[in-house]
């Protein structure tokens, strides 16, 4: 049976198998990272002295190169002096999982060290305030002119070379502007996440709204809809779930953003708390936060989705009743859904 | 025995009945007329012209079947009609005024499945009414009415993409007709369909046309579904392209699929193969230069 085929072409895997799959996307960079971790003999390139026997620059609690400490091993050996003692580890930039699973829970609860430094959970209030109100004021204007581009090839011939050509303008290159126009505080940062985003989101929409059947279109007309009503009752309607799809995956882009927006001006946000803890080697800390904006744009993401099968029902799969579509991420919705019986339902109505 | 070698009538000869059928017709308004139509492709010295001089009147609730091999310009004159695609000469005259552009005065029902697939099957069928201004109420009750009428009443709330294809193009002539339109063009809406489901809709359109006051202007390829639905059979041709013959159709109504092998039928549809695929003299089937791949001993004819 072709079910049984593993790497079916085109071929949708049964719910089982894709659920074992996306655990496994997880689980593979996660084993590594114990076998890294976790067996002595994998990598470990530095020693941890336990004992610094007779050599005189060691001391307890000292991390040094494997060829460092076997040298003078030997040295001792050939001296008859007292042996150093050690265990094999890894660099601290590379903490084992449970310290960074422990990290996650003590990095809210640490107190920060000075007075005036943010919480953890301050510094990701920050950074989701930063986003959100990059993204927000990008999609205002972003969001019609994309529209507007799509539908009219005016607007497209108006607008479209310029922004092709801004958008290859990095948006980090604009920092020092934004500082000296907008001061140090939050207003720069927002800006640079509305330059990296706005410029792509005008030619992503606009190229979503592009694809709309001309069918429909003609469609409408025959029906009596003209001007705005073509463009608010068919083109947008029409084009809506594609850009839906488009604001969810440039929100991820804003994201990337994130992280060169909060070093313009004062640093903040979670960059700014990245930042303390690596300078105070708690790499634990740091993973922990860099893990947490995953998490967060994915929770997010996985969010969003749900919520468009909500906000559009036809684009629902209607073979089963919805019993987990709280996680289309999981679960994706194809992107052909199969064709429903016809015989069926058109005995249905002969009846 | 073939049916070329039936002693068959003569497609023009009408029985009694349909003559005076026709005569009717005549005696009604024309609801559509075409005038000098052309329609030519590219720009100043390669132009292809698809056709020129078109003229043809449609009386009021006629069922007008167009015709011709593919390339003929069949579609393009559907579209010009619904006011899709511009003509480069002459003019269109919709109740003896002129028309440009579309407009829900001619209902257009494409090959395509065009159902909006963001609104229900209710609201498909409602929104040329809510683009006509009428209320929601109104149009709501319309639009059930519709439903009724083509047989979908139980899928009102379903989605387009929950409906079969010929479910689909059930809605989509609901919807067109929902807005009153004076003639009905239909671009090939059968064409993608399988044969069965085909046959079926050819006879929900009949009994559909029966019941509405409703000018048809069907195009299609499939001879039998023209000889099949038309008052008229409109034939067109290419190089030079334009109306080859306007053929009144023999096939006394109310039509029904035993009179596929009726006299007047096989002569009709003889007709058309006649204009469609002409005889080639010489050649009667072309040979492919195929060379045998198979064991003898299964021979297959």
């Amino acid at each position: 049976m072709a079910n049984h085929d593993w790497l079916g072409l085109k071929q949708e895997l049964p719910r089982r198998r894709r659920l074992l799959l996306t655990a496994a996307s997880f689980l593979a960079p996660l084993l590594v990272w114990c076998v890294l971790s976790y067996v002595p003999w994998v990598w470990h390139p530095l020693m941890h002295i336990t004992d610094a026997g007779s050599v005189d620059y060691f001391s307890t609690g000292l991390d040094v190169p494997r060829a460092t400490f076997f040298q003078e091993v030997a040295k001792a050996q050939a001296a008859g002096l007292d042996v150093p003692q050690g265990d094999r580890v890894n660099p601290p930039y590379l903490p084992a999982p449970h310290e960074v699973v422990r990290a996650f829970y003590t990095a809210f609860k640490t107190p920060p060290r000075l007075q005036d430094e943010p919480w953890l959970h301050q510094s990701l209030g920050h950074s989701i305030r930063t986003i959100f109100l990059g993204f927000f004021f990008s999609s205002l204007i972003g969001l019609p002119l994309g529209i507007l581009s799509g539908t009219y090839r005016f607007f497209a011939k108006l607008q479209e070379p310029f922004i092709e050509f801004f958008r290859y303008l990095p948006a980090p290159a604009f920092g020092a502007l934004c500082v000296a126009i907008l001061g140090i505080e939050d207003a720069p940062k927002i800006a640079i996440i509305v330059i990296g985003t706005f410029f792509q989101q005008v030619l992503v929409i606009a190229n979503s709204v592009r694809k709309v059947d001309p069918a429909l279109i003609e469609a409408a007309q025959t029906l009596g809809a003209s001007k705005w009503k073509l463009v608010s009752r068919v083109v947008i309607p029409a084009s809506i779930t594609d850009v839906y799809t488009d604001m969810r995956i440039l929100l991820g882009w804003a994201w990337t953003y994130l992280i060169v927006a909060e070093v313009v001006g004062t640093m903040s946000g979670i960059t700014l708390f990245i930042n303390q803890q690596a300078r105070y080697r708690n790499f634990d800390n740091v993973y922990a936060a860099i893990a947490m904006i995953g998490i967060i744009g994915l929770t997010t993401d996985i969010f969003l989705a749900w919520l468009g099968t909500v906000l559009f029902p036809w684009k629902k799969k209607n073979r089963k009743p919805r019993t987990h579509t709280l996680f289309p991420l999981f679960d994706p919705i194809p992107l052909n859904p199969p064709k429903r019986k016809e015989v069926q339902l058109e005995a249905h109505v002969a009846q | 025995m073939s049916p070329s070698e039936i002693k068959l009538p003569d497609y023009r000869s009408l029985a009694p009945a349909v003559a005076a059928r026709f005569e009717r017709i005549r005696e009604r308004p024309v609801i559509l007329s075409v005038r000098d139509l052309k329609k030519s492709f590219g720009a100043n010295g390669s132009t292809h012209v698809v056709f020129d001089h078109l003229s043809l009147e449609i009386h009021r609730r006629e069922f007008i079947c167009a015709v011709g091999p593919s390339g003929c310009g069949k579609s393009t004159l559907a579209r010009i009609v619904a006011g899709l695609d511009e003509a480069s000469g002459g003019e269109i005259l919709l109740n003896g005024e002129s028309v440009a552009g579309p407009g829900p005065d001619r209902g257009m029902v494409f090959q395509g499945y065009t159902l909006f697939p963001w609104l229900t099957v209710k609201r498909n069928v409602m929104f040329g009414l809510q683009m006509s201004g009428k209320a929601p109420s109104t149009a709501d009750t319309e639009a059930r009415q519709w439903l009724d009428m083509v047989g979908l009443s139980k899928f009102e709330e379903s989605y387009p993409h929950e409906l079969s294809g010929g479910m689909k193009q059930r809605v989509a002539i609901a919807r067109a007709l929902a807005n009153n339109p004076r003639i009905l063009i239909m671009d090939e809406p059968f064409g993608a369909l399988d044969a069965q489901t085909r046959a079926q809709m050819q006879n929900y359109l009949l009994q559909i046309w029966k019941k509405v006051d409703v000018t048809i202007l069907f195009i299609t390829h499939d001879l039998d579904e023209a000889a099949f639905l038309s008052d008229r059979i409109i034939v067109m041709g290419v190089n030079p392209g334009g109306i080859r013959e306007v053929i009144e159709n023999p096939v006394p109504r109310p039509r029904s699929p035993a009179q596929f092998i009726s006299p007047e039928f096989l002569a009709l549809k003889k007709r058309l193969e006649h204009h469609i695929h002409p005889p080639v003299e010489g050649e009667p089937a072309e040979k492919l230069p195929m060379i045998k791949l198979t064991d003898a001993g299964d021979e297959v004819e």
